[in-house]
């Protein structure tokens, strides 16, 4: 089993062209080829969300998807999307209420709430303890993370009314 | 951990992965949303030589309304059934349930028709199916045929489908303005496998229920109907005396199997518990 | 792991007890048996590919018989190596009586699954087992006799 198959994707903005093992991860592709260090490595069996990527607007485990499958797609990481401003907000929220300790879950935990603040605008304190218990936090006890959360979402719901 | 080496083939038409999964036998394994398959092969429980993509796949897209049935296509993610206006309004007790399924990011890319043949005891999708009366659809090298969800959950991690044979998708008879239903799930926390679930649809008149469908999951090793608790409900005014009776006769016909979170005993207890919610939530809708 | 049943084979004693010291009919009867070789009248190894849901482990293992009584009863001890998969060990008891209809075969069987297998695996282990032990013995019945009717009755718990 010596096949490599050729890709291609967008990540960040980037066209990226390789040949890869198909047994390779997409979050291992992003890491190791093309240095986006941005998601982490957790668990390796999609459950505590360090790895969370974008793939086509939605977020997905970079370790429960292929870098091949990833073929004519376009991917974000952390980098990406602060580099377009999608998670300034957010990014200033956990900064205030000091929703980052070590960092490891943090790229997770923007790309998780970014979807959240999209496709959930409404959403209660409730709903957004329900959405980001897909991401592990080991320091901060996730209270200042729902904060920074909700600060933008009710700063954006002020702005509508 | 990273799986062990494997090919990877993306195909382009159901001959093409019949004939592929003909040739290759178990040394294949499907891959759709792969949130389960790359898991395990992740942790190397799984080592296949190839693995056939079928995410290109037109025919198992999309919800339908096709004549007098929903069509949902093995390839529709949980998300898209969260989402989609169709399901809201002909099936809508799948609407309640996917968001328990796992996480967001997990249900962006996992499947309708995986959860189905996987059949995991703790799955949401198969115990609904059962609540629905759904048909899956079939395919194999023989041609096409269709299951009754009753009929599809055989055994522990074991369906109908055949080796040789792919789900398409199902067909579910379209719920109509009398349909009530309610969707309850224990778990410790949220995004955990099910302690205990229920997947409950009936019509309702006044306060009678009839075509009660009481689909439990996590409790056995396949979803179960509590046949017997039905019928004492069906057709009946749902008065404190019948529910109690329900509960009753669901805790006595159900065979509860223990597993790591609780013992038999107490999945039994719990049967009785989600059956008085969800008796008392569709008495009220 | 603990997994204790009976079942009740339309078949003698002695036809049963042959047929479980017979590696030929437990190479077809045990779900997933690749493999399986006699080294001597206590020791048998086998290779046999669990399928359970997503999971395909590959087991190489290897079965010591002892207290043997002819035609009653003996005890076992297993072992087994699934690579990344995880690793199995466990013993066994087994002991057959003539019943209404067959024989009884009366088993107890402890066992510890550890690895991936026991961690991640752990949660359906104990319903895993009852379905290979069924399994096994309505192949290991067909085996004996393709035309009598399956299992009479019985079953793991």
């Amino acid at each position: 089993m010596n096949q490599k198959i050729p890709i291609e994707m967008i990540v960040n903005g980037n066209t990226i062209q390789a040949e890869i093992e198909p047994r390779r991860h997409l979050v291992d592709f992003l890491r190791e080829d093309l240095g986006l260090k941005g998601p982490h490595l957790g668990c390796e069996q999609g459950a505590c969300g360090a790895c969370t990527v974008r793939v086509d607007g939605q977020i997905v485990r970079g370790c429960l998807y292929l870098a091949v499958q990833a073929n004519g797609k376009v991917v974000d990481t952390v980098e990406g999307l602060t580099a377009q401003g999608v998670l300034t907000a957010l990014q200033n929220a956990f900064l205030r209420r000091n929703a980052m300790q070590c960092g490891f879950c943090s790229s997770g935990m923007l790309l998780s709430a970014a979807e959240l603040i999209e496709q959930r605008p409404e959403a209660t304190r409730e709903q957004v303890r329900e959405w980001i218990s897909g991401n592990y936090c080991r320091c901060t006890g996730y209270h200042s993370i729902v904060d920074a959360i909700m600060n933008v979402l009710e700063a954006q719901r002020e702005q509508t009314e | 951990m990273k799986a062990a080496a494997f090919d990877y083939i993306k195909a382009q038409s159901v001959p093409e992965v019949l004939a592929l999964m003909s040739k290759h036998g178990d040394d294949a394994r499907l891959i759709a949303g792969g949130q389960t398959l790359l898991a395990t092969l992740n942790m190397r429980l799984s080592e296949p030589q190839l693995l056939i993509d079928i995410t290109q796949l037109a025919e198992l897209n999309g919800i339908e309304l096709s004549g007098e049935h929903l069509w949902i296509g093995a390839l529709v993610t949980h998300t898209e059934i969260e989402n989609s206006p169709l399901i809201q309004k002909y099936a809508p007790i799948l609407g309640a349930a996917a968001p328990h399924i796992a996480h967001r990011a997990i249900r962006n890319l996992g499947t309708w028709g995986g959860s189905l043949v996987y059949g995991d005891p703790a799955a949401e999708w198969p115990a609904c199916s059962l609540a629905v009366n759904a048909t899956m659809v079939l395919r194999g090298l023989q041609g096409e045929r269709r299951v009754l969800a009753a009929d599809f959950f055989v055994d522990l991690y074991t369906t109908a489908l055949a080796p040789d044979e792919i789900l398409m998708g199902t067909e579910i008879p379209l719920a109509n303005t009398k349909q009530v239903f309610s969707f309850q799930e224990l778990a410790r926390r949220h995004g955990d496998y099910a302690i205990a679930g229920l997947a409950a649809v009936a019509q309702k008149t006044g306060q009678t229920l009839t075509a009660c469908n009481f689909a439990f999951f996590s409790i056995a090793t396949t979803p179960v109907l509590a046949k017997k608790a039905q019928a004492i409900v069906n057709g009946q005014i749902l008065s404190t005396e019948l529910i109690a009776a329900g509960v009753a006769m669901a805790r006595s016909e159900i065979e509860t199997m223990d597993d790591i979170t609780n013992s038999a005993a107490a999945k039994t207890h719990l049967v009785g518990v989600l059956l008085e919610r969800a008796l008392k939530t569709m008495l009220a809708e | 792991m603990e997994l204790n049943g009976e079942q009740l084979i339309a078949a003698s004693v002695p036809d049963v007890w042959r047929g479980l010291n017979d590696v030929a009919i437990l190479g077809k009867a045990i779900p997933g048996c690749e493999a399986i070789e006699r080294i001597s009248s206590e020791e048998v190894h086998a290779k046999v590919m669990f399928k359970i849901g997503p999971v395909r482990a590959r087991f190489a293992g290897k079965l010591f018989l002892s207290d043997v009584v002819d035609e009653k009863s003996c005890s076992m001890a297993f072992e087994g190596s699934g690579g990344a998969a995880g690793f199995a060990k466990g013993r066994s008891r087994v002991e057959l009586s003539s019943a209404e209809g067959g024989t009884l075969v009366s088993y107890t069987t402890e066992a510890s699954i550890g690895g991936k297998l026991g961690q991640i695996g752990g949660r359906l282990i104990s319903a895993s087992a009852k379905k290979i032990a069924d399994d096994f013995f309505q192949a290991f019945a067909k085996e004996l006799d393709p035309t009598a009717k399956q299992m009479l009755d019985g079953g793991a718990t």
